[in-house]
């Protein structure tokens, strides 16, 4: 592939072990395509010399889904950070999978668009990362997650070969090949270019900031809004220390005494946005809100959704190490799912924030620690595990949007049954029979009798 | 101690995230973790944890700008140019021998003894005049004129501007400038004493703390008592504000409050009277201004008096030069000043452009890009200049 696309310093290969979640593997070579050509190469090279192999982008998963297992090849994407076509009339645009999220839309923005899916790493992760964990993000309420966008893939299999899945039509005849791909992080091969649909930007935004003397009364907020038709751009909920932690960095004027607080987006005319803004208010004041503000200047907006979007990163200043969890409940269970989520942190001695995508029963427990504290760990997963099960219970399912990865691979099993994991495993099969790409990743080790395992040993930090 | 020095908790405070990737100039040309914040500091993490001090490990972090953006960009407040400084002092101690011999006569030779730059100045410009200065190197074209004359200082000085080592024998103008606006704002300008010429920023980024500690405490004596110190160098305005820090002692700390950025003592003192100029500017924020003093709005609120101001939408990355950056890292730094020319020609559109930079490393390096760089006290200089003579 030529010199200084293919490295293997120790130091260097030390930087590949993980994504920016917890799980940490070893890496055996990374390589940098520059091409469709580079990667389909890349990847014949590894079946050769029978070397299995893992896509990263901007490596900030939160799932493990990057993490080299099995002294994989690292294929860094990078360096494919091409915007290859943009198609104003249609809105379609054509790009490499490096390209950042936010970059894309920064690119069209001149054209009165851009690219819905937003998580709150938009800032640094890649295309091509967010189709591999179908990654969602707060706009996602009413826009929908990454598959809504994504309309086409030119593919490299695992075995080398180039296949697009999908299409610019509407009504492609067959089996959605795309819509498989789309969340499957790497396991059924690598895009190497990506058709993804660009949104006009609505012609009215506001942004309102409710805040809270109590979670519970946040939480009724939620369903009463949606429960009134409306159905906001974005509708998150931050508690009370992740709120304060947020404004010590951006000073967007949340306010560190409430419980919680909600920020939520409408989008619209004129006439409909404030109308709406109207509903919420008043559903929110009923409900117990102390203070409902809108956002005046595009400053203020920009500002509070900084905030939003830097609470998983600004969790060092409490403490070096989190442990970040990704569960969706049905939305009138998340009273009562957010209650257990805070008995359970309070049963293992650990301090748990919440932020999260309150609009779709979307929660992120995120507990904040010192992995250096002895037996802490076991108790990070007893409390990870009473999550999943609190989750399940109330009929939820294990992800939203960060994907499965290594992280949650061994809970598969008790939200599917073995025949279903098999028809999975069959399924991921067809797309890399020899089982190649990205090992040992979303289905359990063994999956095909359903027994269930933790992660090989050494993986886990 | 451990190997590198570095605080535990420091190191810890940083939790992989990745939101500061896209903030690093190095790695949005590269696309290298290992030349990218986050690869930097695990890096450290891995030495610390007992690799060794390899070529590997020091080329990574002298890949390293040290623009600081990613500190600006980081949601955990992780210091990582303080990290990145104390990394480089066990680098620079474990150097080859050559290398040291040569740094030293650099460091300690060259820079803070103006004499010999200045002399060095004069051979340089003679080399331009026979072509024999290497482009990429983006030496300016140094004025001969402006060498000829000196600064002087007025009698009982209310404010103290200060001059530095390489601004002085390269940019001796714009010191010209910004002493006419102060003036022009009724101020009395000192220039700093005996002693004072070097602020000790490229030692700090090299590892040699005890040159600039050294070099630190001499800034200092030479220019006591409590007026104001002006600098017209964001880099060595935020290594003079950073002397608190360095010596740790009382008088350090209160030198460095005195301490301010020329647009932010403008701004502070209460803006001229200006005239209204139809000139574009593109504001460039050096990083030292911005991720360092974070005193970007002075400038703008100083220019925007009488220009029309543009904004790059580029989250202000760096341009590439960063102290002697583009000398030793030419290929990469001129990758980065790619970005950053194309972000500059995009804000500006079909316009003229003129692009106000307050650092003069990041200008003479624009200027080489064949871009038409004037730093904030030029452009204010040239809009009082009527009213006042
Ligand atoms: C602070 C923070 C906030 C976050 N917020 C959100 C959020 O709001 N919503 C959300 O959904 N996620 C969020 N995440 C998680 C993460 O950003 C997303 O999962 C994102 O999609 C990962 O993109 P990446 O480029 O970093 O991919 P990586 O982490 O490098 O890879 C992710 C997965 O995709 C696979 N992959 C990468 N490139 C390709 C390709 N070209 N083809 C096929 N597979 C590929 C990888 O093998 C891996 O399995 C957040 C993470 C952080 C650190
Ligand atoms: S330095 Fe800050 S932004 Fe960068 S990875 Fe570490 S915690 Fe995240
Ligand atoms: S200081 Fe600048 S170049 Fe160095 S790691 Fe930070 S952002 Fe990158």
């Amino acid at each position: 592939m030529g010199r200084g696309r293919v490295r293997a310093e120790p130091l260097e290969l030390i930087l590949y072990q993980s994504d920016a979640g917890t799980a940490r593997g070893q890496a055996s070579v990374v390589c940098f395509p520059e091409s469709i050509d580079d990667l389909s190469f890349a990847i014949r090279a590894a079946n050769r010399h029978c070397v299995s192999f893992v896509a990263r982008g901007s490596g900030t998963g939160l799932a493990g889904g990057a993490t080299p297992v099995a002294n994989s090849l690292v294929i860094v994407m990078t360096r494919m950070n091409r915007i290859l076509e943009v198609d104003p009339v249609g809105r379609v645009a054509w790009v490499e999978p490096g390209v950042l999220n936010l970059d894309l839309t920064r690119s069209v923005r001149h054209l009165g668009l851009h690219y819905a899916p937003d998580p709150s790493s938009q800032q640094a992760c890649t295309i091509g990362g967010n189709v591999g964990t179908n990654a969602g993000g707060p706009h996602c309420l009413s826009a929908g997650v990454t598959s809504a966008h994504v309309l086409a893939a030119d593919v490299v299999l695992g075995n080398g070969d180039i296949v697009r899945l999908g299409g610019l039509e509407p009504d492609a005849i067959g089996y959605d090949l795309r819509g498989c791909f789309v969340g499957s992080e790497g396991t059924m091969g690598i895009a190497g270019s990506i058709a993804v649909r660009l949104t006009p930007d609505p012609p009215e935004t506001r942004t309102l900031l409710a805040d809270f003397t109590s979670v519970d009364a946040a939480a009724e907020t939620v369903s009463g809004i949606i429960a009134e038709g409306i159905v906001p751009a974005a509708l998150e909920m931050m508690d009370a220390p992740i709120t304060r932690l947020v404004e010590e960095f951006v000073g967007a004027g949340y306010p560190l005494d409430a419980e919680a607080v909600l920020l939520i987006e409408v989008t619209g005319l004129i006439g409909g946005v404030d109308a709406e803004v109207d509903a919420i208010r008043r559903v929110a004041l009923e409900r117990g809100a102390r203070q409902v503000k809108v956002a005046i200047t595009e400053q203020d907006r920009m500002l509070l959704w900084k905030g939003r979007k830097s609470a998983f990163g600004a969790i060092a200043k409490v403490a070096p190490d989190y442990y970040l969890h990704d569960i969706v409940v049905p939305r009138t269970r998340l009273v009562e799912v957010l209650k257990r989520v805070y008995e359970i942190a309070d049963e293992q001695n650990l301090l748990v924030m919440n932020v999260f995508h309150a609009g779709d029963g979307n929660l992120h427990p995120l507990f904040v620690f010192d992995g250096s504290e002895p037996g802490i760990w076991e108790r990070v997963y007893a409390a990870g595990d009473g999550i999943i099960q609190a989750c399940l219970d109330a009929g939820g399912v294990l992800s939203g949007e960060h994907g499965i990865g290594l992280e949650k691979r061994d809970y598969m099993s008790l939200a599917y049954s073995a025949e279903d994991l098999d028809a999975q495993a069959r399924l991921r099969d067809a797309f890399d029979p020899d089982g190649f790409a990205n090992p040992e990743k979303i289905l359990p080790t063994g999956s095909r009798c359903g027994e269930m395992k933790r992660a090989p040993e050494g993986t886990w930090v | 101690m451990t190997i590198l020095g570095l605080n535990p908790d420091e190191l810890a405070g940083c939790v992989g995230c990745g939101l500061c990737l896209p903030h690093c100039p190095t790695y949005r040309v590269t696309g290298l973790e290992s030349a990218s914040p986050r690869g930097r500091i695990n890096a450290m993490r891995a030495v610390e944890g007992g690799a060794p001090i390899s070529s590997e490990f020091t080329a990574i972090l002298e890949a390293c700008i040290q623009c600081r953006g990613c500190e600006t960009a980081c949601p955990s407040s992780v210091q990582y140019g303080h990290m990145a400084e104390t990394a480089m002092v066990a680098i620079a101690t474990r150097r080859p021998i050559t290398r040291r011999v040569f740094d030293r006569i650099l460091y300690r030779h060259v820079l803070p003894k103006h004499y010999v730059l200045l002399l060095g100045t004069w051979a340089l410009v003679v080399a331009q005049r026979l072509h024999i200065v290497p482009k990429r190197f983006g030496v300016p074209p140094i004025s001969t004129s402006s060498l000829r004359r000196s600064l002087s200082s007025d009698a009982f000085p209310t404010v103290f501007l200060y001059t530095g080592c390489v601004m002085d024998a390269w940019q001796r103008d714009v010191h010209r400038a910004a002493m006419k606006v102060m003036r022009a704002m009724g101020a009395s300008v000192g220039l700093p004493g005996h002693g004072g010429s070097c602020c000790g920023a490229l030692h700090v980024h090299a590892g040699r703390r005890s040159d600039a500690q050294r070099l630190a405490v001499a800034v200092v004596a030479s220019m006591p008592g409590e007026i104001p110190v002006v600098v017209d160098s964001a880099g060595c305005g935020a290594a003079l504000k950073d002397y608190g820090r360095l010596l740790g002692t009382p008088e350090a700390i209160a030198f460095s409050a005195r301490v301010r950025d020329f647009t932010e003592w403008v701004v502070e003192t209460g803006l001229p009277k200006m005239l209204s100029s139809n000139k574009t500017v593109v504001v460039q924020d050096p990083c030292h201004l911005r991720h360092v003093q974070h005193a970007e709005t002075s400038v703008r609120t100083a220019l925007s008096a009488s220009y029309r101001l543009l904004e790059t939408d580029d989250d202000a990355l760096c341009c590439g030069a960063g102290g002697i950056y583009s000398i030793t890292h030419p290929e990469i730094a001129r990758q980065v000043r790619d970005r950053k020319v194309a972000a500059i020609r995009a804000a500006a559109g079909s316009d003229e452009v003129t692009v106000a930079s307050a650092n003069p490393g990041c200008a003479m390096f624009l200027s080489a890009a064949g871009l038409d760089v004037r730093h904030p006290a030029e452009l204010l200089a040239a809009v009082i200049e009527e009213d006042n003579e």
